[in-house]
């Protein structure tokens, strides 16, 4: 399966650089965040109402503005000063923003990895079978992935959501169960048409790869020996092929990781989330409001933008420590 | 196989993958919830209105003759009328295209002027502060959702340097260059540069940090290898080097990725054009999502994928010519 | 193009000056991007409007959305004028008379109109215009029809300027909407420029355009702008301004940056955060009127748990009206308790909001036998003002009552828009319950009701209930002026009651319009280019 080498190596190119120990602990520490963010948010997330005596929304600790509200018909400018119960302040609808980024880790990892183990588990198999098969199943195969690849993935996502509306389903949280966080909220909303919609865009990727694997490995001889054996094909596919192609499916799942947190952040941005919980969504609720209320854009962009790069520094050392076997393939 | 026959079976693909495309659309748009008549209604519709126009849609027809008729009217160009405005959908695709085009370009001009010449610093300044410093650009530029650094760029630029516009763009390229052309004054072309800077670079930050690390790490493996040990043994110039063999035999991976990534690009574009209120595809294909205006929709994919598949066909008749090896494979 | 007669230095005519000055003036010009063109000599000469909307079709009768009539009555002028709490005045139609006990009024036309392309204006132009807004035979379907002409059955021309108009209700009311939504097309016009493949009157060239209101249109660019010019024939007083431009930005901190870089001179809904950037920039400033819209959430009480009377009057007592007019619209709206803004015939002024009383909520859903349910609110964003976050309170306060869970499903407006005409069958109804505004541009209840609560012939209703929807027929028939607002304030009490609706506010319109213009913002949500100085 993955050969001794292959560990050292992983090993070796872990030890040698920074980029990856630094990739490592954050993808812990946000895996961390949104493992526990009922223990460690400070506020129900979705509580609306949190605001100054004069209507306005609080700013993060260390920053003040000027709210400009309507008092007995006229525009007054009040100044509004940050408090130690919201310390990255409240957004516009008076929700802590603190909260609301740990919240937000959950979705974007939901559907980051449940996204694209689905679409490894569509990818995967098709690919070992086209690959494997060759002729027409192989043909059929290759036009379905050219016609998916001339969409592009967000404009396709767009017109699946457009089709299958976007709804969530509520998964009871086992820490607000077990009693350990009072007063958050007592299920996790999970945008399920966005995670099986952005599988089924990425898919295609998967299965790429895995035909070209699959076509690479049948022609080797212990694959034809095995044949000439009379093992079955499915025993072949499942011993033989898959573990050998393991590798680039691995490497592409990280890229593709990173690739579906972007488009999940995207969607939500367009308004087509399932769930207002999402970083995307929360940047786009800012949007309206950056010039006087920039920090409710800002910090979930920040937490995309660290999620994102957790995954790719893990992706960048598989890849650097995997190289030579992806590039075997290549050319 | 020869370059003709290539062409032409690869065009025989594109066309296939179009009609997939096309029948895809008309899919989506048959099992889609709501009824089509209601959705061209809006708000009030009575009862008989709405019967009206399912007769006058054919939208009573079986299903199969609805999709005859759609694909009859692709085939000539005729994409229908948008439910929503009544207009020609071509008209509606056709117009905002040099919008879209225009930042397409604009972005890619700005990530190939920026990250070759980063790529090719990192690569042969391997391991210094410069090399670092492309390397977090590259990072960062790859990790960042576009339209959150649209809003960043807008607020730090735009609001409080106060060195961009913002608002929507009040002239176009065409304009510009019109102004130009009977007046001799380049204040709209000027214009239209303030507006196009900050929407370039939100679309081209992206693509500039994929190609400084193509070509950063196409150049460490082609300053590895033989040929260049060699002519650097001869004495030719190292800036000879570096730059004519070494960066054009980088060039054939960053063009097939740059084919490749088209999807990417029409898709941020997409987003950018939401963010800056940029009158293009992308921004039509939103606002056509929004009010489900199924035909204006399906007008606006279908000519996406047709343009994917083209440049997609000439990016790879251009491979094929800048790397004979790949026919005979 | 006839800026070249004009003395004032328009733009084009800066542009050639600096096309001649050579280049040593544009590196200073590229310092400051100003548009030249809003020049300070105190006087302007060209207004440019940004909406949040762009009308992309000729037709004047295809939408019945504000954002297009702020174009098209400028080009297509209304018969009437209408003054928000005083009735209709004359304007192309010179005078009008009731015919008592026939259900008509007649109509008499000014002799001296002339459309765009020169045809003159006949009566039976109006006629055929009337026809074919309300009879879906023979022309546009609309919400027009449906709703802005909903009593009126039909027109005739009885001579050249005297056309006769025939309506179902009682004068008064028919008075209302023939005088918002009467227009004038030249049907010959109307019929030469119709694409039967599409059943509409289609085109996209400047020329396309036909009405005889005092602009004609000069430049058209599908979705971006639409340029117009004054028209010389013009029957009327000349407008204020030789050219007006048109054009949109769906997002309101857009439309607020084209005003502060002179790129636009009058913008439309501001949104409260953008009020300080208009406030704080030099010689622009916000200008800000309660609107005639009324924000509200219909239950539909054909499906549970909404056919409980005690249940919808429990979501009423749930939610902080007065909070959320003052925190999340920032104070840009009033609460309110019934289905209309204060200003419109029948409005009633002792119906207060319903203020938030959250165990009087709790136990009407005890007394409902609701308690323990699950709903769902769904709402509309960048409609109305801050309205997914109106919404996203609204959920949650409902949210917090012990007894029920709710929450928020933020869409596009077309969903919601779908779910508001999607009647009272329960086995149809997906959304019962939604955010939605309502402008009673008419100023009067009937249009503010009419559609919502009637029953014979409406399909598109959203509430059920015998005794509102008899008396609003009822009003409909009342012929003396007084009695028939006397019914009318019955029935926003009616409607108060029996809580068809969770009541939230009324919205201010806030617009950003540069100072020297002088120009009030009207209640209807209309922007007349004729009212400005």
């Amino acid at each position: 399966m993955i050969s001794e080498r292959v560990k050292s190596n992983l090993k070796q190119t872990f030890a040698e650089s920074l980029l990856p120990k630094l990739g490592l602990v954050l993808l812990v520490s946000i895996v961390f965040m949104a493992l526990f963010a009922p223990v460690l948010a400070t506020h129900d997330p979705t509580r609306t109402g949190h605001y100054d005596e004069q209507g306005a929304p609080y700013p993060p600790l260390g920053h003040e503005y000027t709210a400009e509200i309507v008092q007995d018909g006229e525009i007054v400018e009040v100044p509004v000063e940050p408090t130690s119960e919201h310390i990255l302040g409240t957004n516009n609808v008076g929700q802590d923003v603190y909260s609301r980024f740990l919240y937000g880790a959950r979705i974007s990892l939901l559907v980051g990895f449940l996204g694209t183990g689905i679409a490894l588990l569509i990818g995967v198999p098709i690919g070992l079978i086209a690959g494997y098969y060759g002729g027409r199943v192989d043909d059929g195969l290759m036009r379905i992935a050219d016609t998916m690849l001339a969409f592009p993935a967000l404009v396709l996502a767009l017109a699946l959501l457009g089709v299958f509306g976007q709804s969530s389903i509520h998964v009871p949280d086992p820490l607000v169960i077990a009693g350990l966080a009072d007063g958050m909220p007592e299920s996790v909303p999970v945008p399920g048409t966005v995670i099986i919609v952005v599988a089924l865009v990425t898919w295609v990727w998967f299965a790429r790869v895995a035909r070209g694997e699959a076509l690479a490995i049948r022609n080797e001889e212990y694959v034809k020996a095995a044949k000439s054996f009379g093992t079955k094909d499915r025993t072949i596919l499942r011993k033989h092929v898959l573990p050998n192609s393991l590798t680039p499916i691995i490497v592409l799942a990280t890229i593709q990781v990173a690739a579906i947190i972007l488009l999940e952040a995207s969607l939500a941005y367009l308004g087509f989330s399932g769930t207002t919980l999402s970083w995307g969504y929360e940047i786009e609720r800012g949007q309206g409001i950056l010039r006087s209320r920039s920090w409710v854009s800002m910090v979930p962009g920040i937490g995309i933008v660290l999620t994102v790069i957790s995954v790719n520094l893990l992706g960048d050392w598989l890849r650097d420590a995997l190289d030579p076997n992806i590039e075997g393939e290549g050319r | 196989m020869t370059m003709g026959k290539f062409l032409v079976r690869r065009i025989l693909q594109g066309i296939f993958v179009i009609w997939g495309v096309i029948t895809v659309m008309f899919g989506l748009r048959a099992v889609s919830p709501g009824d089509p008549a209601t959705l061209m209604l809006g708000e009030g519709a009575t009862q008989e209105l709405i019967e009206r126009v399912r007769e006058q849609e054919g939208l009573n027809e079986p299903i199969y003759i609805q999709y005859f008729e759609y694909l009859q009217g692709m085939v000539v160009g005729d994409f229908g009328y948008s439910w929503r405005s009544n207009r020609e959908v071509e008209a509606m695709v056709i117009e905002r295209v040099p919008a879209t085009i225009e930042l397409a370009v604009a972005a890619t001009i700005v990530a190939i002027v920026i990250a070759i010449p980063l790529g090719v610093i990192s690569a042969t300044r391997r391991n210094e502060p410069a090399d670092y410093g492309a390397t977090l650009f590259s990072l960062l530029g790859i990790s960042t959702p576009n339209f959150w650094l649209g809003l960043m760029l807008i607020l730090v630029l735009g609001v409080w340097a106060g060195l961009f516009p913002t608002g929507r763009r009040p002239v176009g390229f065409g304009q510009a260059m019109m102004t130009l052309v009977q007046y001799g004054s380049v204040y709209d072309l000027l214009v239209w540069l303030q507006y196009i800077t900050l929407p370039a670079l939100t679309l081209g930050t992206y693509f500039t940090a994929l190609i400084t690390r193509l070509t950063r790490s196409g150049m460490v493996d082609e300053l590895g290898k033989e040929y260049v040990m060699a002519s650097r043994a001869k004495g030719l110039p190292a800036v000879l080097v570096r730059y004519k063999h070494v960066l054009r035999n980088t060039m054939i991976p960053i063009i097939t990725v740059l084919g490749l990534q088209l999807g990417t690009l029409l898709g941020g574009a997409v987003i950018t054009e939401t963010v800056f209120n940029w009158p293009g595809l992308g921004l039509r294909l939103v606002d056509a999502l929004g009010a489900r205006d199924w035909p204006l929709m399906q007008g606006i994919i279908v000519f996406i994928a047709i343009a994917f598949v083209t440049i997609n066909i000439v990016v790879d008749a251009l491979y094929n010519y800048l790397n004979p090896q790949v026919r005979e494979g | 193009m006839k800026i070249a007669d004009n003395q004032k230095l328009d733009r084009r005519a800066l542009l050639k000056l600096t096309g001649a000055a050579g280049t040593a003036g544009l590196a200073s010009m590229a310092g400051c991007l100003d548009d030249p063109s809003a020049d300070d000599d105190g006087e302007i000469d060209e207004l440019t409007i940004t909406l949040s909307q762009f009308p992309d079709t000729i037709d004047p009768l295809d939408h019945i959305t504000g954002d297009f009539f702020d174009v098209y009555d400028h080009i297509y002028e209304p018969l009437f004028d209408f003054e928000p709490g005083e009735g209709i005045f004359p304007r192309v139609v010179d005078d009008w008379e009731i015919q008592e006990g026939e259900g008509a009024t007649e109509l008499y036309l000014r002799d001296d109109v002339v459309f765009h392309n020169g045809d003159d204006l006949t009566a039976e132009d109006v006629a055929w215009t009337i026809n074919r807004t309300v009879d879906p035979e023979m022309g546009v379907i609309s919400d027009i029809g449906s709703f802005g002409l909903g009593s009126i059955e039909g027109a005739e021309a009885l001579d050249e300027t005297t056309v006769s108009v025939e309506y179902g209700a009682a004068p008064g009311l028919a008075e209302f909407e023939f005088g918002n939504y009467a227009r004038a097309l030249d049907m010959q016009w109307a019929i030469d420029n119709h694409d039967a493949e599409n059943e509409a009157i289609s085109g996209a060239d400047p020329e396309d355009f036909n009405g005889t209101g005092p602009y004609e249109v000069v430049d058209f660019t599908s979705g971006e702008e639409i340029v117009l010019e004054r028209f010389d024939d013009y029957w009327g007083d000349e407008p204020p301004f030789e050219t007006v431009i048109f054009n949109a930005d769906g997002e309101s901190n857009g439309r607020v940056n084209s005003l502060r870089t002179d790129a636009t001179d009058l913008t439309i809904n501001i949104l409260p955060e953008d009020v300080s950037t208009v406030r704080n920039a030099d010689d622009i400033e916000i200008r800000r009127v309660t609107s005639f819209r009324n924000i509200f959430c219909p239950m539909k009480n054909t499906v549970e748990p909404f056919d409980s009377q005690e249940f919808r009057q429990a979501m009423n007592y749930a939610v902080d009206n007065e909070g959320i007019a003052s925190s999340v619209l920032s104070g840009y709206g009033e609460a309110r308790g019934q289905p209309i803004a204060p200003g419109i015939n029948g409005f009633n002024d002792e119906i207060e909001p319903y203020e938030q009383d959250v165990s009087m909520a709790e136990s009407l859903v005890e007394e409902s036998g609701y308690g323990g349910v699950e709903i769902e609110l769904t709402v509309p964003q960048g409609r109305y003002l801050n309205d997914a976050e109106v919404g996203e309170t609204v959920a949650d306060q409902i949210d917090q009552l012990e007894n029920v869970s709710c929450e928020a499903n933020i869409v596009e407006f077309g969903t919601v828009s779908d779910a508001n005409s999607a009647g009272v069958d329960p086995d149809v109804i997906e959304i019962p319950f939604y955010l939605i505004g309502w402008g009673t541009i008419t100023g009067d209840t009937d249009y503010g009701v009419q559609g919502f609560f009637t029953i014979p012939d409406n399909e598109a209703r959203t509430f059920d209930d015998e005794e509102l929807s008899d008396a609003i027929l009822e009003s409909q028939q009342i012929e003396d002026p007084d009695e028939r607002r006397q019914q009318l304030e019955e029935v926003n009490r009616l409607a108060h009651e029996k809580a068809p609706f969770l009541f939230l506010h009324t919205q201010e319109s806030i617009y950003g319009v540069r100072e020297q213009i002088e120009w009030e913002p009207r209640e209807d949500e209309s922007v007349f280019i004729w009212d400005m100085e």
